[in-house]
């Protein structure tokens, strides 16, 4: 049986294993992406739904900037940019819809038929959700960055180190974000309200990535904790880094950091999934 | 009209019925939801904090917007969002057309069948916010400023069930409309902010074709006392009128997308 990258036993995999592997979560993305761009007047209106987003959040940063050079040492167009990248690239993607995702299979008893499958569900459903996700890189993220950069201006990155980082980042965002949405998911094995599990990942998510407020925002003692927890990973660190607030060692130790988290949510969801599946199978789906 | 009535009751009693089987789920339902929007909050309340205010206007200010606002939303929602946001899978599988054949109004039997009761965190959520930014702010409730906060969350309500309906009316023609709630939600968004920090373009937009400024800004500006920008003096009327109005916009729009509807059920 072949198992997608992201479980640790990808370890084992032979090279030929690994090939098939990754072609077979390749053509998964692809058939998820073709089915995404087969619906222009959807991918129309989310690329209009996160323009008001983001013009949204600009709102917000110019008003409370008013007259003010900068506050905790950030100026109003750093936080322009941080809005204009951090709501398309990075905090875009509402991965709370991967756990609904979960929980409609678990009930519906189609999570059933995804153990005959020669490919991990999780691993199934990363690829599936890349797809669109990559697709809506080009044709809502990319679109939204240049028309409302052009009316309010954008910050490069604090440097050449900085930028490659950040691309870095932007690959340990998704797949981190990812991760959390598979772990929440997979609890519903358990406690089977996947409805509840995604509204708690979206309030944890909301307030800990920095997605809306960088968590150099925040009180003391609510920062010092969002910092080390891994929601961090997922819009504060990568801006942090773009943005140049951290050096380049500083930026480098905290994306393996982030890396570190990746490993640990993917050791832990592969041990939930190997024992939800001996869940599935005492059931009878 | 008593029959009618005793319909309506008796739809809502059996759904509520229905979801009160599994007391457990609706509780985590609520706890989580509460959660969530909690997590969305506080992430403002981290802006006011910091900065002090949001286009001039303090956090308790802020706080009671907020509650008005959710609290609005759910008494529409509980009525309205489930129903309708499904509506694009109950036409395309045919169910919508069973419907039709069925003697009784097919709107108000959506609208009392699926009455929603997992709104519970977000009438708390909303009550507590009002409450306590309502003290903090040191008001003066007089029976006319409470009359007027009732009336201002039914329209405010009015407005989020005539806006849902208006969506899934869309499936009648379009045979989709799910993507539009999504939409609605980026505009929804909005509402939780003083409109005055956005362009003049954007607040005219939120004040006409888009009512959302009716959800929160405008009420809650009349009631604190806060001038309401383009709408001056008008603001106190239309705080109570916009939901009456979009309501009756929004049944025209359901009729005559159902007049179009020739069925896409398999």
């Amino acid at each position: 049986m072949s198992l997608f990258a992201l479980s640790p036993l990808a370890a084992r995999l032979t090279g030929s294993d690994l090939l098939a592997t990754l072609r077979t979560f390749s053509a998964f993305t692809r058939a998820a992406a073709r089915q995404q761009a087969e619906q222009r007047s959807e991918l129309l209106a989310i690329a209009f739904g996160t323009m008001v987003d983001v013009f949204a959040r600009i709102s917000i940063w110019r008003s409370v900037y008013h007259g003010r050079q900068h506050v905790a040492g950030v100026t109003e167009a750093e936080m322009i940019t941080y809005a204009l990248i951090g709501a398309t690239l990075l905090s875009h993607w509402d991965g709370a819809l991967i756990v609904r995702e979960i929980g409609k299979a678990i009930l519906s008893g189609q999570i059933g038929a995804t153990l005959m499958r020669p490919v991990s569900f999780p691993g199934a459903l990363f690829a599936e959700q890349l797809g669109p996700r990559l697709l809506q890189f080009g044709f809502v993220c990319l679109p939204v960055i240049t028309i409302l950069s052009a009316v309010y201006g954008i910050a490069p990155p604090a440097s050449l180190g900085h930028g490659l980082l950040f691309l870095v980042y932007i690959v340990v965002s998704t797949t981190l974000l990812f991760l959390i949405a598979i772990f929440f998911g997979l609890l519903s094995f358990w406690v089977l309200e996947a409805h509840s599990l995604e509204w708690f990942m979206r309030g944890l998510t909301a307030l800990l990535s920095g997605g809306l407020v960088p968590l150099w925002f925040f009180p003391p003692v609510l920062g010092t904790v969002a910092h080390a927890l891994p929601f961090a990973w997922i819009t504060y660190h990568p801006m942090a880094c773009y943005l140049g607030q951290n050096d380049l060692l500083e930026s480098a130790t905290l994306l393996v950091g982030g890396c570190g988290w990746v490993a640990a949510l993917a050791i832990v969801n592969h041990l939930l999934w190997r024992s939800a599946s001996r869940h599935v199978t005492a059931h009878g789906g | 009209m008593r029959e009618t009535l005793m319909l309506w009751w008796q739809l809502m009693r059996l759904r509520a019925r229905a979801r009160l089987q599994n007391r457990l789920s609706l509780v985590l339902a609520w706890i989580s939801q509460g959660f969530g929007y909690a997590g969305a909050f506080a992430s403002i309340w981290v802006i006011l904090n910091r900065f002090g205010g949001l286009g001039g206007w303090r956090w308790p200010e802020l706080a009671f917007l907020l509650g008005f606002q959710i609290f609005g939303y759910a008494l529409g929602a509980m009525f309205t969002f489930t129903q309708f946001r499904f509506m694009e899978e109950q036409v395309r599988d045919g169910e919508f057309d069973m419907l039709l054949v069925r003697p009784v109004n097919p709107w108000s039997f959506l609208v009392f069948s699926g009455i929603d009761l997992q709104y519970g965190s977000h009438f708390a959520l909303g009550l507590v916010l009002m409450i306590m930014a309502g003290l903090q702010l040191d008001l003066d409730w007089d029976l006319l400023m409470i009359l007027r906060l009732l009336l201002s969350l039914m329209s405010a309500a009015m407005l989020t069930g005539a806006m849902f309906t208006a969506l899934g009316a869309c499936a009648f023609v379009l045979g989709r409309s799910r993507f539009l709630f999504g939409l609605y939600f980026d505009f929804w968004e909005l509402s939780r902010y003083p409109a005055i920090i956005f362009g003049l373009p954007l607040q005219l937009i939120l004040l006409t074709i888009l009512p959302f400024s009716y959800m929160g800004f405008v009420p809650v500006s009349v009631l604190l006392g806060k001038p309401v920008p383009i709408l001056g003096d008008a603001a106190p009327m239309l705080a109570i009128l916009a939901g009456p109005i979009t309501a009756l916009i929004a049944a025209w729009i359901w009729r005559a997308c159902l007049r179009r509807y020739q069925g896409f059920g398999v």
